[in-house]
Parts: C-alpha cells; sequence; structure tokens
C-alpha cells in the first residue's frame, strides 16, 4: 500500500451528501483515495473481501437502509482485521442516544454534518490529519463528538 | 372465658348459700340447746317433786310404824311395808334424775346414809314391840332417836330443794343470755342475705338490659351489613369445618343471579355456576383452602342462568377458635366493573403508549428528516455563494443572503420546537442538585453573548433542590438569554438573581398548593420591559411582543420556560414595566 494518499472509505446513502463529501476533498488537497458506498451492505461486503485494501478512515452515516450504520460498526469492532481502521461517525442527528452507543462500541469521533461547506471542510481537514491510532488512549466521552 | 358479670353473679350465690347454710346451722345448734335447758327444766322437777315424795313416803312410813306400835295390828304393816319400797324406788329414780353435781351427788349420798339410819331405827323399835306390850324405855328412847333422824332427812331434803332451786336459776340466766341474742343475730343474717340477693338482681337486670341493646344493635348491624352487601356487591359465607356445611349470604345468591336461599348451600351447588375455564382453577385452590385453613385472593366468573358472565373474587380465612368450633369466614365480591374498568384502562395506556411512539417519531422526523434538507439548502446555499459569486448580480446576492437568513431561521425554529417536546416528553428524573452549577453551566452556555454585551449577572447563593437538572439549565438560559436579548441598546445590561424561601399561603399565586414551603427565585433586569397586560402573553408558544427585524426569535423560549417549571409542580410569572425592565418569578415547591 501506498502511503502517500490515505485510503479513506464514505458509507451513506444520501447522493448529496457523497457529492459535498468528495468535493470537499478535492478543494481540500488531501492525498486522498475516496471510495464510496450507498448502503450498510455495500460497504461490508466490500470490506470483508480480502482482496479490498483495509481503508485508513472510514466515515459512516448511521441512518442508512438495508443496514444501518450502527450494524456495521458492531460487525466492523467484532473483526479482529479492522482493529487499525479509524472509524468516523457522520450523521445528521446529534442524539445523546445515538452518540453514546458509537461511543461504547468504539467508534473514534463523531461528526455532525455542518450546514456550510466551508465548515465541512475545515471539520474533514481536522479528521484526516489526525493521528487515530495516537489519538485513541487520550479518548474520552466528552471530546468524542467533534466541536470546532 | 367467664365475663366479669357471670363472675358477680357467681360470688353472690356462693356468698348467699353460705350465709343460707350459716343460718341453718346455728338455728339447728340453738333450738337443740333450749331443748337441752328445758329438759334440765324438766327434770329439776321431777327431781324436786321426788324428795317431797321421799318425805311423804317416810311420813307413811312412820303413820304406818306408830299404828302398830299403838296397836301392834298387823294391818298397819301392810302402808309400812308399802311406803319403803316406794321410797327405795324414789331413792333410785332420785340417783337417775341427778345431774352429775359433786355437791349434789355428796347430798344425796348423805341422805341415803340417813334414811337408811331411819330405816334401822324402825327395825330396831319393831324387834322391841315383840318383846313387851308397853312402851319401854328403850323404845322411847328409839321413837326419839327416829325424831331427831327425821329433822335431819328434813334438813337434807331442803338442802337438796335449795341447791336444785339454785341450779335451775343459774341454768334459766344461761339460756336466757343465749335465747336473748339468737333473734338479732338472724335477723342481721337474712338482712345480709337479702342485701346479697338484691345485688344479684340489680346486677341481672342490668346486663339484661345490655344483652337486650346490644342484641337491637345486633339486629340493626345485620340489617346494615344485608344493605351494604347489596349497595357494594359484595357477600359472606361461612363453612363449618366440623360438619362441612356451608352457609351463604343472600348477597351471595344474588351475585350468582338467583333468589336468596333458593338452593341448598353445598360447594357442589355453587360449582354449577362457575364459569367452565376457571371451575379446575377454583377447585384447586379450595381444596389448598381446605388444608391451609386460608383462601387467597382467587378471581374466577360464574354464568348466571340467562348467560350473563360475572367476575367475582373470593377470599377466606380461618377464625380463632375460642368457642372451640373450627370455621372459615369468607367474602365473595362482584368485581365486574372493576375489571372492566381495568381493561379500559389498559385500552387507554395502549393507545397512550402508542401516541407516544408517534410523538418520539415526529420528534425524529423534526429532528432529522426535516433538518436534512434544510442542512442541504444551506450547504448548496454556500457552495452557490462561494462558487458562483460573480456570476450572480448584485440583486441576485441580495436574494441569497434573505434566503440564507431565512433558512437560518427556520433552523432555529425546527430546533427550538425539538427542545419544547422533548420537555414534554424526556424521562423526568428528579435530582438533588446544587443550584449554583446549574447557573454556571447556564452562564457557560452564553457566554459569548454576555461577553458581546458586557452584561452583568449578581447572584444569590442558591440552595440544593430537587429538579430535573437539564430542564432547569434550559430554564435559566431561556431566562437570562431572554433578558440579554430585549436589553437596551445603550446600556450593559444588569441581571439580578435573588433567592427567598416563603410560606405558600403567603403568597397569592401559590396560595392553594399542595406544598407548604416554595423557593422564590426572582431574574430582574434593567432591560426595555414590556407592557404589564403582555404578562402572561408572552408565555404563549410562538407569541411575540416585537417583530422578527427588531429583535431575532422563535417565541418559544419562554413557552420552554413555563413548561419545564410546570414539570416541576411551580409556577412562573413576569412582571415588566416599559423601558425599565422586566423581572421573572419563579416558585419550586420543597418537593419533600
Amino acid at each position: 500500500m501506498n502511503s502517500d494518499y490515505i485510503n479513506l472509505a464514505l458509507a451513506d446513502d444520501d447522493e448529496d451528501d457523497r457529492l459535498f463529501f468528495t468535493e470537499a476533498f478535492e478543494e481540500l488537497k488531501v492525498k486522498s483515495k475516496v471510495s464510496l458506498f450507498k448502503d450498510g451492505i455495500e460497504l461490508m461486503d466490500y470490506l470483508d473481501d480480502s482482496n479490498n485494501a483495509i481503508p485508513n478512515l472510514l466515515f459512516l452515516d448511521l441512518n442508512m437502509p438495508k443496514k444501518s450504520g450502527l450494524e456495521c460498526l458492531k460487525e466492523i469492532k467484532a473483526s479482529q482485521r479492522f482493529k487499525d481502521m479509524a472509524i468516523a461517525i457522520y450523521s445528521t442527528s446529534a442524539s445523546e442516544e445515538d452518540i453514546e452507543n458509537t461511543f461504547v462500541i468504539g467508534a473514534n469521533v463523531y461528526i455532525k454534518k455542518p450546514n456550510d461547506f466551508e465548515k465541512l471542510k475545515k471539520v474533514l481537514s481536522e479528521v484526516v490529519t489526525t493521528n487515530w491510532q495516537y489519538h485513541t488512549s487520550g479518548l474520552n466521552k466528552e471530546n468524542f463528538l467533534l466541536r470546532l | 372465658m367467664p365475663t366479669p358479670s357471670s363472675r358477680y353473679l357467681r360470688t353472690a350465690f356462693v356468698a348467699g348459700l353460705f350465709v343460707i347454710l350459716c343460718i341453718g346451722g346455728y338455728t339447728y345448734q340453738h333450738i337443740s340447746e333450749l331443748s337441752k335447758a328445758s329438759e334440765v327444766v324438766k327434770d329439776n322437777y321431777s327431781l324436786r317433786s321426788e324428795l317431797e315424795l321421799v318425805i311423804s313416803n317416810l311420813k307413811d312410813a312412820e303413820i304406818g310404824h306408830r299404828g302398830f306400835l299403838l296397836t301392834h295390828d298387823s294391818l298397819f304393816l301392810t302402808p309400812y311395808e308399802e311406803s319403803l319400797q316406794k321410797i327405795s324406788n324414789n331413792l333410785e329414780k332420785l340417783d337417775t334424775l341427778i345431774v352429775p353435781n359433786s355437791k349434789q351427788v355428796d347430798k344425796l349420798k348423805d341422805l341415803n346414809s340417813d334414811i337408811q339410819k331411819r330405816f334401822e331405827n324402825f327395825s330396831k323399835s319393831f324387834a322391841r314391840v315383840n318383846d313387851s306390850e308397853v312402851l319401854t324405855k328403850d323404845l322411847l328412847y328409839l321413837l326419839h332417836e327416829g325424831e331427831i333422824q327425821m329433822d335431819t332427812i328434813r334438813s337434807d331434803i331442803s338442802e337438796m330443794l335449795d341447791l336444785e332451786q339454785r341450779l335451775l336459776v343459774q341454768n334459766q340466766e344461761i339460756s336466757q343470755g343465749k335465747i336473748g341474742l339468737t333473734p338479732l343475730l338472724f335477723y342481721g343474717l337474712l338482712i345480709v342475705t337479702l342485701v346479697i340477693l338484691l345485688l344479684a338482681y340489680i346486677k341481672m337486670t342490668t346486663d339484661l338490659k345490655a344483652l337486650k341493646e346490644s342484641n337491637t344493635e345486633l339486629e340493626i348491624f345485620e340489617k346494615l351489613t344485608k344493605q351494604s352487601e347489596i349497595v357494594s356487591n359484595t357477600s359472606t359465607w361461612v363453612w363449618y369445618i366440623e360438619e362441612d356445611e356451608f352457609e351463604f349470604s343472600d348477597n351471595l345468591y344474588r351475585l350468582l343471579g338467583e333468589e336468596p336461599q333458593s338452593f341448598e348451600p353445598t360447594l357442589i351447588n355453587f360449582y354449577k355456576f362457575v364459569h367452565e375455564e376457571d371451575l379446575t382453577n377454583l377447585g384447586h385452590r379450595v381444596n389448598l383452602m381446605m388444608k391451609e385453613g386460608e383462601l387467597p385472593f382467587t378471581s374466577f366468573r360464574v354464568v348466571h342462568k340467562d348467560g350473563t358472565i360475572k367476575h367475582l373474587k373470593a377470599y377466606s380465612k380461618l377464625m380463632d377458635e375460642t368457642d372451640g368450633e373450627k370455621k372459615i369466614f369468607g367474602v365473595t365480591v362482584d368485581a365486574t366493573n372493576e375489571v372492566e374498568n381495568y381493561r379500559i384502562i389498559e385500552q387507554r395506556n395502549q393507545e397512550l403508549e402508542r401516541t407516544n411512539k408517534e410523538l418520539s417519531a415526529f420528534n425524529y422526523v423534526a429532528s432529522h428528516d426535516l433538518q436534512e434538507p434544510l442542512r442541504k439548502i444551506q450547504t448548496f446555499m454556500s457552495r452557490l455563494e462561494a462558487k458562483e459569486k460573480d456570476r450572480i448580480s448584485e440583486s441576485g446576492q441580495i436574494y441569497i443572503q434573505r434566503m440564507k437568513s431565512a433558512s437560518a431561521r427556520m433552523r432555529m425554529l425546527i430546533e427550538d420546537l425539538l427542545q419544547y417536546s422533548r420537555t414534554n416528553t424526556s424521562e423526568k428524573e428528579y435530582l438533588k442538585t446544587n443550584m449554583n452549577l446549574l447557573l454556571e453551566h447556564a452562564k457557560t452556555e452564553l457566554i459569548d453573548s454576555i461577553e458581546e454585551k458586557r452584561a452583568k449577572i449578581i447572584c444569590d447563593d442558591l440552595p440544593t433542590m430537587e429538579v430535573i437538572s437539564f430542564q432547569i439549565q434550559q430554564l435559566f438560559i431561556n431566562i437570562i438569554s431572554n433578558s440579554l436579548k430585549y436589553s437596551k441598546e445603550d446600556v450593559p445590561p444588569i441581571i439580578e438573581i435573588t433567592h427567598e424561601e416563603v410560606l405558600s399561603r403567603n403568597v397569592k399565586q401559590i396560595q392553594n398548593s399542595l406544598y407548604k414551603y416554595h423557593h422564590k427565585i426572582t431574574f430582574k433586569d434593567n432591560g426595555i420591559g414590556f407592557e404589564q397586560p403582555y404578562a402572561e402573553k408572552i408565555f404563549l408558544l410562538f407569541n411575540r411582543l416585537h417583530g422578527k427585524s427588531e429583535y431575532s426569535g422563535t417565541g418559544i423560549g419562554l413557552a420552554i420556560c413555563k413548561k419545564i417549571v410546570e414539570n416541576h409542580k411551580g409556577v412562573i410569572i413576569a412582571e415588566g414595566e416599559p423601558n425599565k425592565g422586566a423581572t421573572f418569578i419563579i416558585y419550586l415547591p420543597f418537593l419533600k
């Protein structure tokens, strides 16, 4: 695997959000390879295929048809293969319940989708540049929800 | 267990019996003493007559003796012999009559010996008569001696009579004393017996009266019980364990849809009415009752002859066996209404649950689905502004600004509405919370606008209270931000927060509260204020006193405040004066 670029994945059923996501990374000029998935089934099929490279960072929408983000998160965390993959929850809602659940299962960060493109870029750049391997040790519930 | 009154009666009876027995015994003793005394008197008189007879017989003997001496005619010897015989008989009788009194006995001995001497004198003189026919010197001497002996005997007898007289008087005196006391004693004892009898009679009469009264009460109680059984749809029954017999109250028959006492009260007859699905369970329970003496609350259905189904509930318990007879008292209640009401409540609960689910579904729709398109509109607008700015005309750019502020307002509305509905539906957990801490959190949340407006918040020390903490924090945020928002343009806002404890009945707005004490927390500001007639309107949802362009806001913030205070069973009121400021007073009850 080439370490020059970051291998990113986004699972989101919303076409507009996938568009904003890719456009944001184009404008950020981060060397990255973005894989997009329309739902949880598609994402898990990709991840479970051992021929595919495991992404460095996965952005996971919670509310998806067929298989929800929470179910995907549980499956991923149950497998040793993905222990080095950082997971960012990427959702419209930021209900206490969702934040609590995903934190307990083991997501690394929770992003509430911003309503401004500039803010989106800022958030994504913050997440991508964080070294999650290192960051994990200082993780707690207070800074789990990313605020900028 | 004997009652006090029966114990009293028994004591009276025993005492009366004892007294009567005493009187009987005493009477017997006295009568026997009296008869003894009269016997003594009688003996005394016969003794006296006997003594007198001795004298007269002696005289007869002397007369016979002298006749013979004069005539030598043996004809005179017959009365003489007879008299001698009589005297010895008299002496024998005297011996039996004499009271064993040593003096009298001695005297009798003297008399005996004197009489014996006289007899010897008689015999001697008879011997002289046979020798010659004339009176000799010897004979004369013997006659003299006989005369003297006669005198001695007379004095003996008169002494004995005297002594006897004295004994008689003495005896009479003793028995007189005894007899004199007797009637008084009898009379006293009789009076005592009468008093005891009278007391027993009075006691019995009062007891009987009380018994009658309690009997009447019992009758009333029985009627009332029957009436109340009918009114309250209950019934009672008794099971006499030893005889294995049942007794059903009238209303139990009515509960089965039958006329009172229209069939024999037995288990088998009762089971005929029980719903077949409940028969096994009820039978099992009743068998258990027969073993353990208690029937816990048991529900079952009965079917009337016309097909009506009623829900009954039975309970029974073994009562203490003071009278030695074991019996179980039972109550059977018609619970049909209860069961039906329960069913209705259950139905309503399910409806409520469904409504609640719908409401939380609505929450989710509002928070997620409504916000998503809005977010996209905003994001696309920011894209449009950034990428296409050069190609849009000036007026087009103004339209974009308007669209941006409209969508920002929509976002605010959605968020506030969500907040409002969450104060309704979220879980209400009252915890002891330091109110100072909640106020600090609220201030932190508002730090930007506090600093921007250079606001000053002066605050009393607040107590620890039982509250839903996140709601009270929201309450503080909303009131303070309201004061900040409606501050005068050129004057830095000053918000004074004070606290005191008040007695509920001293405050008009809370005088009917169920709680005795309230916390009164007052927020006073120096802002633009409002006119007092609007004081109640400002708490209504979507109600605003100012145009949107002057002051931003959704008209939800104070409505949320009202809701939160109501959740805590408190009252919020507002007082305002234009251009002077507004005061918000919150009364929260001491929940414990």
